[in-house]
C-alpha cells in the first residue's frame, strides 16, 4: 500500500446551508449575478439544449403526486408548468388548459411536436400578467438555480401570476437520499448520453449484471408509510386524523395520498432496468458560500490552513458497503428528479474500484490538483494545483478535465486494485466520459429549506402541505388573498 | 400559440410595468386546429379572459367578429361559446411577433412558440 498523502492540505469545507447568508445583502455583489447566469448557462441550459435530441418519452414518467394535483384541479383552470421540459404534464388532465414553458427551445419544440402548447421563457422573468393563472407546477425546476437569491426569485414570479386562492406545487432534489449521501449541496452532476439515446442497448453493453432489478429491495418507489396505508411516505405523522395548524404544517386531509396507485412498479421499471454505471459525481462551489467567503476575506487575510476553497471540487464515491452490491438497481435518478435518468449506477466491480484501499497519486497538470482519500470521500482541492496555472476557476469551461481525471483514476487503480475488480473500467469511464461530461448543476435542498425559502422570502404563498416524495422535498402552497 | 395563451403574455422589458400587456400580435402563417368543443370548459374560461387584449388578437387576424364583451347568459349560449372556442382555442399563430406595446421590442412566434426571452440588458432586476 503506497505511503498516505501527507500535507494534502485543507480538506473540502463543509459549510452550513445558504440560509445562513440572508443578512448579507446581495445587492453588493452585482457580478454573483453574473457569476450565477454563467453557471446556469453552462450546467444547465447548455446542458438540455445539447441532450434535448436524446431525450424520450420513455423517460418521461409523470410524477404520480403531481398527475394528482393537476388533476384535483377544477375544470376549467388555466395551469402553467415552469420548467416543463419535453412536456410530460401538459396532457395529464384535459379538462384543464396548461401551457408549458421552458427556458431550453429544444424541449419546448419536443414538447410542441406531441401537441402541446408552449412557449420559451425564463422563470426568473415570466412574460405573464399579474394573477392570470388557477394554478402553477415547478417540478424538479428551482434546484437549477445557482444562487438562493434567484431561487426566491423563481418563486415569486410564479406567485405573482397566480390568481389569489391559487396553489403552487414545488419539487427539488432533497439532499437527503435513501441510498446515498451529498455531502454539500451544490452539485455537477454528470451525464451520460448514451443511456438516453439507446438505454437498452447502452445498458448491456456496459455489462451490468442486475438489470432486471429486484423489485421488493429497498424500493424507493413505494415507500410505504407504516402507518397508514399512504404510499408517499411523508417526513410527517400520517396520522391524518390529527387537524393541522393554521400557519403551516401537514395537511394530510387536503393532500390525500391514499389514491396514489401502487400499480408503478411497471412504470418505474424502466429505471431500474435502465442500470447505471457511475455512481460518481461533482460537487459545485457554491455561489453563494464564495460570497460568504469573499466577505470574510475583506475582514480579514485569508491564510493557507484556511479550510474553505470556492474552488473544490468534490468527488464522492459510491458509499456502498460491500453487502450493498446487490443495491445497484435500487437507486434511480427518476425517484430525484424530472424526466431523464441523470446517474448511472455503478456495477459492483467498479464501486468495489472506487474504494479500493491505498491512494491516489497526486495528479499533476490537472485543474483539480490531487485526490485525496478522506474517510470514503475522494476530494480534489484546486488550491494545491499550481505547476500549470490552469485557472482554477474556469472549472465550468474544463470538460475535458473530467475526463483526464478519471482516465488517471482508472490507471492508478489498475495497479492498486484487483485486476479481477478493474476488468473493464477503464472502458466504462471512456464511455462515460465520453461525452464531455455534460454536467448539470443542482443545488439540492435540504429538509425544510424549500419551507423556510418560502416562509422567509415569500410572504405571499402560505404553505397548505410538505413532504418528501421520492427524493424529493415538495410543496404545495396557496397564494394569499389580498396581495400584490 | 393559442389566442388564450396570447391573452396571458406580457411584455417584461425592464421598467414597462403592467404597459407590457397586451402584446401587439402580426402573424404571417396562420392555422386552424380542430378541438373538441367542451361548453363547461369554455363558459369557465370566458371570466378569465381579458376581453379588450382578446379582440385586439381577433381583429388583427381577420377572426370571426368577437363580441364587444361576453353576452348575458353566455354560459347556456352554445353559439357564444362555440364561437370562442374557436377564436381562443383552435386558432393557432404558426409564424409571426409580438411586440411590447410600451418598448416596442419584438418577440417571435416560430413554429407555433412564442420566444419570451430577453437578453440581460433588457430584463427587470
Amino acid at each position: 500500500m503506497s505511503p498516505s498523502l501527507g500535507n494534502l492540505g485543507p480538506p473540502s469545507y463543509v459549510l452550513g446551508t445558504c440560509a445562513d447568508l440572508r443578512p448579507l445583502g446581495w445587492s453588493c455583489f452585482p457580478r454573483m449575478e453574473h457569476e450565477a447566469a454563467q453557471l446556469e448557462k453552462q450546467h444547465v441550459h447548455h446542458v438540455y439544449e445539447s441532450t434535448a435530441p436524446y431525450f424520450s418519452d420513455l423517460q418521461s414518467k409523470a410524477w404520480p403526486r403531481v398527475r394528482q394535483f393537476l388533476q384535483g384541479q377544477k375544470p376549467g383552470s388555466l395551469i402553467a408548468d415552469i420548467g416543463c421540459g419535453t412536456g410530460k404534464y401538459l396532457k395529464v388532465n384535459s379538462q384543464v388548459h396548461i401551457l408549458g414553458c421552458d427556458y431550453c427551445e429544444p424541449l419546448v419544440e419536443i414538447a410542441r411536436e406531441r401537441g402541446c402548447e408552449v412557449m420559451v421563457c425564463d422563470n426568473l422573468n415570466l412574460p405573464f400578467r399579474d394573477q392570470g393563472f388557477d394554478a402553477i407546477i415547478s417540478i424538479g425546476v428551482i434546484h437549477h438555480f445557482s444562487t438562493k437569491q434567484r431561487r426566491i426569485r423563481a418563486i415569486k414570479e410564479m406567485a405573482r401570476v397566480l390568481v389569489p386562492g391559487g396553489q403552487l406545487m414545488i419539487y427539488v432534489w432533497a439532499m437527503e437520499q435513501k441510498n446515498r449521501h451529498f455531502e454539500k449541496q451544490d452539485v455537477l452532476v454528470p451525464w451520460n448520453r448514451a443511456f438516453c439515446a439507446q438505454p437498452f442497448s447502452e445498458a448491456s453493453q456496459l455489462g451490468r449484471k442486475k438489470q432486471c432489478g429486484h423489485p421488493e429491495r429497498s424500493h424507493p418507489y413505494h415507500p410505504s408509510c407504516s402507518e397508514c396505508s399512504c404510499s408517499v411516505c411523508f417526513k410527517e405523522r400520517c396520522d391524518s386524523k390529527r387537524s393541522h395548524s393554521v400557519d403551516y404544517g401537514p395537511v394530510m386531509a387536503r393532500t390525500c395520498f391514499a389514491n396514489i396507485s401502487k400499480g408503478g412498479e411497471e412504470e418505474y421499471g424502466f429505471y431500474r432496468t435502465l442500470g447505471k454505471s457511475f455512481r460518481s459525481w461533482f460537487f459545485s462551489r457554491s455561489l453563494d458560500e464564495s460570497a460568504l467567503r469573499k466577505q470574510i476575506e475583506r475582514a480579514r487575510p485569508l491564510r493557507n490552513t484556511e479550510v474553505w476553497s470556492s474552488r473544490t471540487i468534490t468527488i464522492q464515491p459510491s458509499r456502498h458497503s460491500s453487502g450493498d452490491l446487490d443495491h445497484q438497481e435500487a437507486f434511480s435518478t427518476k425517484e430525484q428528479n424530472s424526466d431523464e435518468d441523470v446517474f448511472v449506477e455503478s456495477s459492483g466491480k467498479h464501486s468495489e474500484w472506487l474504494r479500493a484501499p491505498g491512494t491516489w497519486k497526486h495528479l499533476d497538470g490537472d485543474l483539480l490538483g490531487e485526490i485525496q482519500k478522506n474517510g470514503g470521500r475522494h476530494v480534489l482541492d484546486g488550491r494545491n494545483t499550481t505547476e500549470d496555472g490552469v485557472d482554477p476557476d474556469n472549472i465550468e469551461g474544463k470538460n475535458p478535465c473530467a475526463g483526464r481525471i478519471l482516465r488517471r483514476l482508472s490507471q492508478v487503480a489498475s495497479t492498486d486494485s484487483n485486476p479481477d475488480d478493474t476488468i473493464s473500467v477503464e472502458q466504462k469511464q471512456a464511455d462515460i466520459w465520453g461525452s464531455r461530461a455534460f454536467m448539470r448543476y443542482y443545488h439540492v435542498f435540504r429538509e425544510g429549506e424549500l419551507c423556510g425559502l418560502l416562509k422567509e422570502n415569500v410572504s405571499e404563498l402560505h404553505i397548505l402541505s410538505s413532504g418528501n416524495d421520492h427524493g424529493n422535498w415538495c410543496i404545495i402552497a396557496e397564494k394569499k388573498e389580498n396581495c400584490n | 400559440m393559442k389566442l388564450l395563451t396570447h391573452n396571458l403574455l406580457s411584455s417584461h422589458v425592464r421598467g414597462v410595468g403592467p404597459r407590457g400587456f397586451p402584446l401587439r400580435l402580426q402573424a404571417t402563417e396562420v392555422r386552424i386546429n380542430p378541438v373538441e368543443f367542451n361548453p363547461e370548459f369554455v363558459a369557465r374560461m370566458i371570466p378569465k379572459v381579458e376581453w379588450a387584449a382578446l379582440l385586439e388578437a381577433a381583429d388583427t387576424l381577420h377572426l370571426v367578429e368577437v363580441p364587444k364583451e361576453p353576452i348575458e347568459g353566455y354560459e347556456h349560449n352554445e353559439k357564444f361559446l362555440r364561437k370562442m372556442h374557436h377564436v381562443l382555442l383552435e386558432v393557432d399563430v404558426l409564424e409571426g411577433t409580438l411586440q411590447c406595446p410600451e418598448s416596442g421590442r419584438l418577440f417571435p412566434i416560430t413554429r407555433g412558440i412564442p420566444n419570451m426571452l430577453l437578453n440581460d440588458e433588457e430584463t427587470e432586476n
